[in-house]
């Protein structure tokens, strides 16, 4: 599958680390979009069903160094055991958003075949904007879903791997706003959001962002980060195999287990 | 004939068609493994016949997903015979996968259902009373749980861990159809190339959505939580049962697989032919699919 990059993303270099830091990008964001075909427009034939997944990324300076290579290493490691599967490549969507004082689409949805070209994550930006990644998240997800309807294709409820080594920077009303949207039931396409936090996060803030008390997860204090990383990475994987192989569950839960060296938050902190 | 003329027609009788029936884009081409576990669990099992001036065929099929896992088939079927009334009882029920043990939680509670139909039946009842069916097949789960686990208190919730199932009954009797469900392993009447939906919930959520969380048994709201339908079987017309494997692909049957199964089921296939066609390739559906299909009287 052809990838689009956003423009002003440089070119992914594949699995080489980027040495430059790429400048920030604000994303062009389009007005919201709903997934509902115009009135008198024919519903497509159905072709097959999806499971749209997201990773969504801290790319903030913090990340410097062996965490933001643990990302990159376990992205592509992703890709690899997806592409060689011979099921699920073709029912998971996979795209990748970015957020240091802004937002970015570094990979918009795509099916995980081993020719695709995954971005190289690298440290950008003074900030960690949460907003701005939940407010991407906001418009992307309907208009992802709106595509693949219109491709004649069965969505299930989409999922967010969200993974944050710090304190948003943004005022907290802001975040949380944003947050709210995007749990909003009213809002039809909302995710199931699962939210990891390393390094110097606030499990009460990961334990907010997460859509259910046991889909928040925290590094065990004390841990490596990029060993923390590289294990949620590895749950990631496993979560889209076996969420992808019980796709005609239709449940709206997503299977998941606990990565090693992180501690559920499966209590409301707030 | 001819030497060579013999041998000609020997080799065409035993060729066979090898490979899927395709519908679209096919699915990848896997190895099956063998299911291991108890009880056993055959990847496809095949059924059908005539009674009562009904045709039926019925067949469940193991989904790539669990052939390639080697998981073993969590749908189930189940055929049974009424002589005194003449009633065909049917059911198809559909193992949730997040249970440790649905398949057998599959097994039971079609076998359980189609007993407590038919021991109305006996008692000369014109309409089947639903409640207790559904409520007989969930106590059998709850017993087997009771039984496996040793917990002789064990209750619903501790048994839908283990033996969670979706389930799905009809009688049939001439072309009265009585037919009822709980979960989404919906029931279709099938007229010509139109589908119409008996019971079963849809497979899109009011979100637009697939799924929503799957009502199955042993837990499930009584008898309110029952969907219940009556029917006629007019002439040419086919009830189907089947489970979300099937309805899914289906998706309402506009698409290729509905019209591949009105083409198909105009006629009753033979019972091996109809689970060939039920095992159709088709990319990214690979769940269990179970099918019963019954033809009213009068089939010409």
């Amino acid at each position: 599958m052809k990838i689009k990059l956003p423009t002003g993303v440089p070119e992914a270099t594949g699995e080489v680390a980027d040495p430059g830091s790429p400048e920030p990008i604000e994303p062009v964001i389009p007005p919201p979009v709903t997934a509902e075909p115009a009135a008198g427009e024919p519903t497509p034939a159905v072709v097959g069903q999806v499971l749209p997944m997201y990773f969504v990324g801290d790319e903030s300076h913090s990340m410097a160094g062996e965490p933001i290579a643990a990302v990159n290493q376990g992205l592509i490691d992703l890709r690899d055991e997806v592409a060689k599967h011979p099921l699920i490549g073709k029912k998971v969507r996979f795209g990748i958003i970015t957020f240091a004082e802004s937002a970015q689409t570094r990979l918009e949805l795509s099916e995980l075949s081993e020719d695709l070209v995954l971005p190289t994550l690298s440290p950008r930006g003074r900030g960690t904007s949460y907003a701005s990644a939940l407010e991407a998240l906001r418009h992307t997800i309907p208009a992802d879903v709106a595509l693949l309807k219109g491709n004649g294709y069965q969505v299930h409820r989409p999922s967010v791997f969200f993974l944050s080594d710090g304190l948003p920077t943004e005022k907290a009303d802001k975040w949380q706003a944003r947050l709210a949207e995007l749990k909003d039931p009213e809002f039809r396409e909302r995710p199931n959001i699962l939210a990891f936090g390393v390094g110097e996060a606030d499990p009460e803030v990961i334990g907010r962002l997460a859509s259910s008390p046991r889909y928040g997860f925290m590094m065990t204090s004390g841990a490596s980060t990029a060993g923390a990383i590289a294990e949620f990475a590895a749950s990631m994987l496993n979560s889209m195999v076996a969420s992808a192989e019980r796709l005609d569950r239709g449940d709206h839960t997503i299977e998941f287990e606990k990565p090693e060296g992180f501690v559920q938050l499966d209590a409301p902190l707030v | 004939m001819t030497a060579a003329g013999r041998a000609a027609s020997v080799r065409r009788r035993v060729r066979l068609a090898r490979g899927p029936v395709t519908i679209g884009e096919p699915a990848a081409v896997i190895e099956a493994r063998l299911a291991s576990g108890e009880p056993y669990r055959p990847d496809t099992v095949a059924d059908g016949g005539e009674a009562f001036g009904l045709t039926v065929r019925a067949a469940s099929v193991r989904g790539l997903s669990k052939r390639y896992t080697g998981g073993p088939r969590q749908d189930d079927i189940c055929l049974r015979l009424h002589a005194d009334s003449g009633t065909l009882v049917a059911a198809v029920a559909d193992g949730v996968s997040g249970a440790s043990r649905s398949d057998l939680g599959a097994a039971l509670a079609v076998r359980y259902a189609t007993a407590a139909v038919a021991r109305q039946l006996d008692d000369r009842c014109a309409s089947v009373d639903w409640g207790p069916v559904f409520e007989h097949a969930a106590w059998a789960l709850v017993e087997e749980h009771r039984r496996a686990s040793g917990d002789a208190s064990a209750g619903v919730d501790e048994a839908g861990r283990s033996l969670a199932t979706t389930l799905l009954v009809a009688a049939v009797r001439g072309s009265d159809v009585q037919v009822a469900a709980v979960g989404d392993s919906p029931a279709f009447v099938l007229a010509g190339k139109e589908y119409d939906s008996v019971v079963g919930s849809p497979p899109e959520s009011a979100d637009g959505l697939v799924g929503g969380g799957v009502e199955s048994l042993p837990r499930f709201g009584g008898a309110d939580a029952v969907q219940a339908a009556r029917r006629q079987l007019d002439r040419g017309s086919v009830l189907l049962l089947c489970t979300d494997g099937l309805a899914l692909p289906l998706a309402g049957g506009t698409g290729e697989v509905g019209l591949a199964l009105a083409r198909e089921l105009a006629r009753p296939p033979d019972v091996v032919d109809f689970a060939r066609l039920l095992d159709f390739s088709r990319s990214t559906y690979d769940d269990d699919r179970s099918l019963i299909a019954v033809w009213g009287p009068g089939l010409s």
